[in-house]
């Protein structure tokens, strides 16, 4: 039998025949390695966990066209396609209009956008009734609906008045002889007031209809039917100067200038048609935050109504650390599209992860230095309890090394056992805490295993210091008096 | 020739002359029984001798080295190559089989040699017992694998410390026809006792009082 043998022989029948005393210590490592081996768990699996939940405080990214460049529902998942699939937890794609309720005379700016994704990006978002589900259905923010008094279930109208746009060329172009031009600008209080004009063979207005019933009726409403303000219109010839050409109607200076306004941006009448539909509102918005103000329909009924698809901007929500966040932005921008992080998210986030593992450290700090009085304090009572035992080693002549290797050996012993005892006990825990509360579980981390291993076998030898400073001081002469 | 000689030794704990001027002198091959009243110096001399404590003054010679004046880690050196300890409290280590007991000592000297502790165990009629706790052994039964572990070596110096004390009549005689057999084989063998009957076994025995030899009987009985 090799020296070796002997010595794994008498350390582990020392730790199997004396079982009472080395349980505690061996219970006393495995605590402790449980709780390393859980905390180093949630150290590194929570943050990954944490992320997702606090995906809960909003969009942390943001997707826009890049200069002169436009951004469409193709553009934006082609971006999509370049962030792997598990990090993005959402992305809201937005098209922001203004659109007119005709029968209240008022105007709203309306979102396009994907009701699903939308509950994702911003989980904050509370709906009293429902997220719409079929087409035609939108959702409108708290501050429209008591404004107007809407409530889930009710109808509105909403008509989108299309300005021609830039790229069509200049109005000027439209007024031939004997074109029919419409337009419309903003008149009090942000309504739409509409015009439609007819003009004679030398380009001259011949006929013009107002249609300002968004305004109030018995101001700028008058501009339609007044017959004086009606007529200075006639026979001019486009664009025209407010106080030059035509006068403003008393009392409606707001809406008089809308509609010479209308008028100089006006365009053939068949490009700029209104375009009305019905929808059903399922709930209304709370967010505490400026979307009240808005109306949200899905993206597909914008489009419908518009004819038009484009977007101004998609929030991105993705579960990843800063570094990475920014990795990411880098990987999107280009081809047309820009991204952006939203520092206020990802900066609070990164703040709060950071408490969070710098708690869990000491925690783990903490136990370990308890883990170690512990172990230390059994290994201490071992040693006076062994006094004899460690003084017949000595008298048969075990050298002071001998001794501190057996006790060393021991304790490293007991810091295998306890060790991989914690490392699966601690998974268990880590777990188990996971479950309970963060709601999510776990990944099991293979390298956890020998590294807990690893630090309890240090911690029970780096216990055994001071217990084995004693025994090695025992006097072997104890065991000749003959008491 | 001398295996073990003791020159004018003293040891002096402040006031108390534990040991005052001893002189011994041990041939090799020679057993000799140490007696004296309790505080007579016998506890002191056998760890001078059992190189566990060292002399405040005096030489003391083992095989010819002076080893009153080395270092403790040297000491345990010569304790673990050149003696056998037996003690009277037969001092097992609890948790390890009888003969995992005798290796222990051979773990310490050289290299651990289970057919060899079992073949020491069964010079001590313990064969059969070789695996059993200390616990399952009786008293005699102990000392006796005390003795497989002290001579497993074969030191040259067995150092015997009251090694029947805590033994009946029947054991003490199976420990002392032991001790007959190994020194029928050249083995050198002191023997601490207060027990007359023991103290009679051996060839001379030296009685101590006071820190001081106060006579040396020769056993004239004594038979090879």
């Amino acid at each position: 039998m090799t020296k070796r043998r002997m010595f794994l022989r008498m350390v582990t029948a020392s730790l199997l025949r004396r079982r009472s005393r080395m349980l505690i210590a061996l219970l006393s490592i495995g605590i402790g390695a449980t709780i390393l081996a859980g905390m180093v768990t949630i150290y590194y699996d929570v943050p990954r966990q944490m992320r997702a939940q606090m995906r809960s405080y909003g969009a942390n990214m943001l997707l826009m066209p890049a200069e002169g460049e436009t951004l469409d529902s193709e553009r934006l998942s082609a971006a999509l396609q370049k962030l792997p699939a598990d990090a993005l937890v959402g992305a809201s794609p937005y098209r922001y209009v203004r659109l007119d309720m005709t029968s209240r005379q008022q105007s709203f700016t309306t979102a396009g956008t994907d009701f699903a994704e939308i509950q994702k990006t911003s989980p904050y978002f509370s709906v009293e009734g429902r997220y719409p589900e079929a087409p035609r259905e939108i959702l409108v923010g708290r501050e429209i609906a008591e404004t107007i008094g809407v409530k889930e279930g009710s109808d509105m109208e909403l008509t989108w008045q299309p300005t021609a746009r830039e790229s069509d060329g200049n109005p000027s172009d439209d007024r031939k002889p004997g074109a029919r031009l419409a337009g419309s600008a903003k008149g009090f209080g942000d309504a739409m007031v509409y015009v439609t004009a007819t003009l004679d063979n030398e380009a001259k207005i011949a006929e013009l209809t107002i249609d300002a019933s968004t305004q109030t009726p018995e101001y700028g409403g008058r501009t339609a039917e007044d017959a004086l303000f009606l007529k200075q219109f006639i026979g001019k010839a486009l664009p025209l100067e407010m106080g030059d050409d035509v006068d403003a109607l008393s009392g409606a200076t707001v809406t008089s200038t809308a509609v010479v306004e209308a008028l100089n941006t006006a365009r053939a009448d068949a490009a700029v048609q209104p375009k009305t539909t019905r929808y059903m509102v399922t709930g209304i918005l709370v967010t505490g935050g400026e979307e009240e103000g808005y109306v949200f329909m899905s993206t597909e009924d914008l489009q419908a109504l518009t004819g038009e698809d484009a977007l101004d901007v998609a929030e991105l929500s993705i579960s990843a650390d800063e570094e990475q966040l920014n990795a990411y932005a880098e990987a999107l921008t280009g081809d047309g599209v820009q991204a952006r992080l939203v520092k206020r998210v990802t900066k609070s986030e990164t703040a709060v992860l950071g408490k969070l593992q710098a708690l869990v450290f000491l925690v783990t700090v903490v136990v370990l230095i308890l883990t170690m009085i512990c172990v230390s304090t059994t290994m201490m009572a071992v040693v006076s309890e062994r006094r004899r035992e460690i003084g017949l080693r000595k008298a048969l002549g075990a050298s002071d090394n001998s001794i501190r290797g057996e006790f060393l050996g021991e304790g490293m012993f007991l810091g295998l056992l306890g060790g991989a005892l914690g490392a699966v006990l601690g998974f268990v825990f880590a777990q188990v805490v996971s479950v309970n509360v963060f709601h999510a579980s776990i990944m099991f981390r293979p390298l956890l295993l020998p590294v807990t291993v690893l630090v309890s076998m240090l911690i029970a030898a780096a216990s055994c210091l001071m217990p084995i400073k004693r025994a090695v001081a025992i006097d072997p002469a104890i065991v000749l008096k003959g008491e | 020739m001398a295996l073990l000689e003791l020159k004018n030794i003293s040891k002096i704990y402040g006031e108390l002359k534990a040991l005052d001027n001893v002189s011994l002198h041990v041939d090799k091959g020679e057993w000799v029984a140490i007696m004296g009243p309790s505080g007579s110096g016998k506890s002191t001399m056998m760890n001078i001798i059992g190189c566990m404590d060292k002399p405040t003054k005096g030489e003391v010679l083992l095989d010819g080295e002076d080893i009153s004046k080395l270092p403790g880690k040297r000491l345990t050196d010569i304790r673990r190559d050149k003696i056998g300890l037996i003690f009277q409290q037969f001092h097992m280590v609890t948790y390890l089989t009888a003969v995992e007991n005798v290796m222990v000592s051979q773990y310490y000297h050289s290299m651990p040699d289970e057919q060899e502790a079992l073949e020491a165990l069964g010079r001590v009629g313990l064969r059969e017992r070789a695996k059993h706790l200390p616990s399952q052994l009786s008293g005699g039964e102990q000392q006796r694998v005390c003795v497989a572990r002290a001579l497993i070596n074969h030191p040259e110096l067995i150092l015997a410390d009251e090694p029947t004390g805590n033994l009946d009549e029947a054991n003490e005689n199976i420990v002392l026809d032991l001790f007959r057999q190994l020194h029928r084989e050249g083995t050198t063998l002191i023997v601490v006792t207060h027990d007359p009957e023991v103290a009679e076994a051996a060839q001379r025995t030296i009685v101590l009082e006071h820190g001081r030899v106060a006579r040396e009987v020769v056993n004239e009985n004594f038979v090879e």
